[in-house]
């Protein structure tokens, strides 16, 4: 009996049997256009990884004005504008978003909840190709006369449309265009995952045994759902105003002499409207590496991660209170002070919920059988930034610290620090620790840990000055800071610090980018499950798994994903979909 | 704004309600064992089409946001003839409904009333398109750039709602052309085309309440704006 399955009158109506299944006949449908969550899932990851290593390569040009002013001629006030803003829009969006929920949702949606594929694949694959549409989009807008939007990564108006800012002519209408586009990829993938964790998930799988890694992804899915609507509108608004002349951003405004045509429009009204995409999209980022991060602790910790209820309960918590702390973004714009009281208490009853999954993940690594692997080590690194990030957030929720530190590198620290570099640990964490199962080979651990310790430790030696900086009073988003009689001269000394520490850490990618290539062909056999970890991915009769993942029949699950060392066990770990106890005396 | 957060909190609402069916409470590290039998739902077509129009509302409930917070009050409402929009109001409910009996024929089996309902539904959803299609000619001609937005919010307001319909018709087309072939049931994707119209009126007759003086704009008003 144990062993038996149960057949499918218990599945639920989103689980598809082998033979329903969407089977490509060629190589082009097999790995191009592609309706295999899998295959869709590596596609993402690609894209969002090659644009974000453009965006590195801004964020070197930006490092270089900041720390070596003037050492080299082609970098001007337009071009660093239009550094930092596309360093920030691609990172926040393109590559984030995109990997966290196009990346890590795609491949571990339907394999960690033992589904065959996503419920609608076809829309799964038009997904991919309207974000790769969006990415080219974007990439397109260096090549236009003008160049790219130079707007800031908020794209304000009334200045992100007015002469005089780079990209006006041609840049920012690319960007309103490419972030309508991956809006509407976006949402059809998000209704993908959303509906494939609703119906089709294997037999026995309750919500309340789905990782942490699913409830992470899943929540963050349904609030982009509801957050991007507003980036869009905006995005949308803006594109009329542009190109249309209309006003409903735009005031009155007289330009070298002459009235525009614009007048009566609000920009506060699209500082709302952004920040109400703007803020649920740092839980966006943050949810699925929170439960990414459980998931990790627990499985290189031996243990079970600590309050497991509590995890959900906080990450549904914080998804939504997101919704309703938006305008501290905008404490400076001149809002009635009732409301800047509003939203900083609400800002401010977030830390619960993100305190309590803190303490967990502490507690889960108190006394585990601590592996100190790479992913594991991205993890511990992932709980230390955050933390970091998360004080420095409790500064600036209040409006009466945030008044003086707006607009500083304060602020810029804060955000790389929380949103930035705590993430992306966490992302290489992630591919670190499931690479084995989507190549069938380890990634080599000395370049990992090389990896690791350059960028982790980098990271601090970049942003933990930045801190100082912002205290000192240096704002954000000048070009040149030199000769301001407010800034001391000791700044540049330490600004030259950051940027030589940048480069490094830059360059260190390159180890990665290596050890990813390099390991596809001659990485370690992996096995199918290395970690000797409990989730059903890591339980699929291939690896890399095959179209339709579980062969014949679906898995069926018996128990929730974190049995780690449970007593009496004659493993350390039992899989979920492991019959029977077999713990000493109580057998199955 | 409050609308936006009144869609929110009802959204939250079925969320929360949904959430308290799901056993949160669960201590699932106790309860190793056999699958537990997990409830049924509803199609996956039809939950998914519902998750995608959650936030096309939410994009609608937005724009009324941005109305109400651009348009001075009493500004508006000076805008194409009511008439016309009166009467494209009247179409899209009649397509709702032609809809609705469709679905009703095709339980009962009789195909012609069936693709009776589904020929008028297109036809009068079509009806309705054009009808903004005149309105826009209207504003377009006496100019967009009224410094009260109240005629580009129209076009931008109307032109998305429009374009959500143009998306339902490829999908109605698709039901329409099984409905007069002999094969397939069309009566799933019918089902669909009811909800997504449904949906659809529903969110016009906020907006034309906004955009217009109807017998509940007061209440759109006080929705929307702060007193």
């Amino acid at each position: 009996m144990a062993d038996a399955h149960p057949g499918t009158a218990d599945r639920l109506p989103g689980a598809i049997e082998e033979g329903e299944l969407y089977h490509p006949r060629s190589w082009i449908t097999r790995y191009v256009f592609s309706q295999d969550a899998k295959i869709i899932a590596i596609q993402y990851s690609s894209t969002a990884l090659a644009i974000g290593l453009v965006a590195l390569v801004l964020s070197w040009l930006i490092r270089l004005q900041l720390g070596f002013p003037g050492l080299v001629s082609f970098i001007g006030p337009s071009e660093y504008y239009q550094y930092i803003t596309m360093h920030g829009m691609i990172m926040v969006v393109y590559l984030l978003t995109a990997l966290f929920l196009g990346g890590f949702g795609n491949y571990l949606i339907p394999l960690m909840l033992g589904a065959r594929d996503m419920v609608f694949p076809y829309v799964n694959m038009l997904s991919y190709w309207i974000y790769l549409l969006a990415v080219l989009v974007l990439v397109a807008s260096f090549f236009v006369p003008g160049g790219p939007t130079g707007a800031g990564w908020t794209l304000y108006p009334p200045q992100a449309i007015l002469a005089g800012t780079p990209g006006r002519d041609w840049g920012i209408v690319l960007m309103l265009v490419s972030l309508i586009l991956f809006i509407i990829g976006f949402t059809m993938g998000g209704v993908n995952y959303v509906v494939t964790v609703l119906q089709a998930r294997a037999p026995g799988m309750t919500l309340m045994r789905m990782p942490l890694t699913i409830w992470g992804i899943f929540t963050a899915t349904v609030l982009a759902l509801l957050a991007f609507p507003a980036l869009f509108v905006g995005a949308l608004m803006m594109l009329l105003d542009r190109l249309l002349g209309t006003s409903f951003f735009m005031p009155a405004i007289i330009e070298a002499g002459q009235r525009l045509r614009h007048g009566g429009g609000s920009p506060i009204l699209f500082q709302h409207l952004f920040w109400f995409f703007g803020h649920p999209e740092v839980y966006i980022v943050a949810l699925p590496a929170f439960g990414i991060v459980s998931d990790l602790i627990s499985t290189h910790a031996r243990k079970n991660i600590f309050g497991y209820r509590m995890m959900v309960w906080a990450i549904v918590a914080i998804g939504a209170l997101s919704f309703v702390v938006w305008a501290h973004h905008m404490y400076v714009s001149g809002m009635n002070p009732y409301f800047g009281f509003f939203f900083a208490t609400t800002t401010l009853i977030i830390a619960i919920p993100t305190a309590i999954k803190v303490y967990n993940w502490v507690l889960t690594l108190w006394r585990g059988d601590i592996h100190l692997t790479v992913p594991m080590l991205f993890a511990i690194g992932f709980i230390v930034t955050f933390l970091n990030g998360g004080l420095t957030g409790l500064f600036l929720g209040n409006v009466v610290v945030d008044v003086p530190l707006s607009d500083t590198m304060f602020v810029v620290a804060h955000f790389h620090m929380v949103m930035g570099v705590a993430p992306i640990l966490v992302i290489f964490g992630g591919i670190y620790h499931w690479y084995p199962k989507v190549t069938g080979r380890m990634l080599d651990e000395r370049l990992g840990k090389l990896h690791f310790w350059v960028t982790f430790l980098g990271a601090y030696l970049i942003f933990f000055p930045m801190h100082y900086l912002g205290l000192l009073g240096v704002p954000r988003r000048y070009f040149e800071i030199e000769g301001l009689s407010f800034v001391p001269a000791s700044v540049s000394p330490l600004n030259a610090f950051i940027s030589v520490v940048a480069f490094v850490v830059g360059a260190a990618q390159i180890a990665f980018l290596v050890n990813l290539v390099h390991s596809l062909r001659h990485g370690a056999p992996a096995g199918p499950n290395p970690w000797r970890a409990t989730t059903l991915e890591w339980q699929t009769p291939e690896t890399p798994p095959a179209h339709g993942n579980w062969g014949a029949s679906l898995p069926v699950v018996y128990r929730w994903p974190y049995d780690y060392s449970v007593p009496g066990a004659d493993r350390d770990f039992v899989p979920q979909n492991q019959p029977g106890l077999r713990r000493a005396g109580a057998s199955a | 704004m409050s609308l936006v957060l009144l869609y929110l909190a009802g959204l939250g609402l079925l969320a929360g309600r949904w959430l308290l069916r799901q056993r949160l409470a669960a201590k699932p590290w106790l309860e190793a064992g056999p699958a537990v039998a997990l409830p049924p739902s509803g199609p996956p077509a039809r939950l998914g089409l519902a998750v995608f129009l959650a936030a096309v509302g939410l994009l609608f409930a937005l724009l009324t946001a941005a109305y109400a917070m651009r348009v001075p009050a009493g500004a508006a409402r000076a805008l194409p003839d009511p008439r016309l929009v009166w009467l494209s109001t009247g179409l899209l409910v009649l397509a709702s409904l032609a809809l609705h009996l469709a679905g009703a024929a095709a339980r009962h089996g009789e195909r012609t009333a069936l693709r009776a309902a589904l020929l008028i539904a297109a036809a009068a959803t079509l009806g309705f398109l054009a009808g903004q299609g005149l309105a826009w000619r209207d504003l377009v001609a006496s100019g967009l750039a009224s410094p009260d937005a109240a005629g580009a919010f129209f076009i931008l307001i109307t032109g998305l709602h429009a374009l959500h319909l143009g998306g339902g018709l490829a999908g109605l087309g698709a039901v329409t052309a099984r409905a007069f072939r002999a094969g397939p049931d069309p009566a799933p994707g019918l089902a669909l085309c009811a909800l997504y119209w449904d949906v659809l009126l529903a969110i016009w007759l906020v907006l034309f309440g906004l955009l217009f003086r109807t017998p509940w704009s007061g209440l759109i008003d006080t929705l929307c704006r702060p007193a």
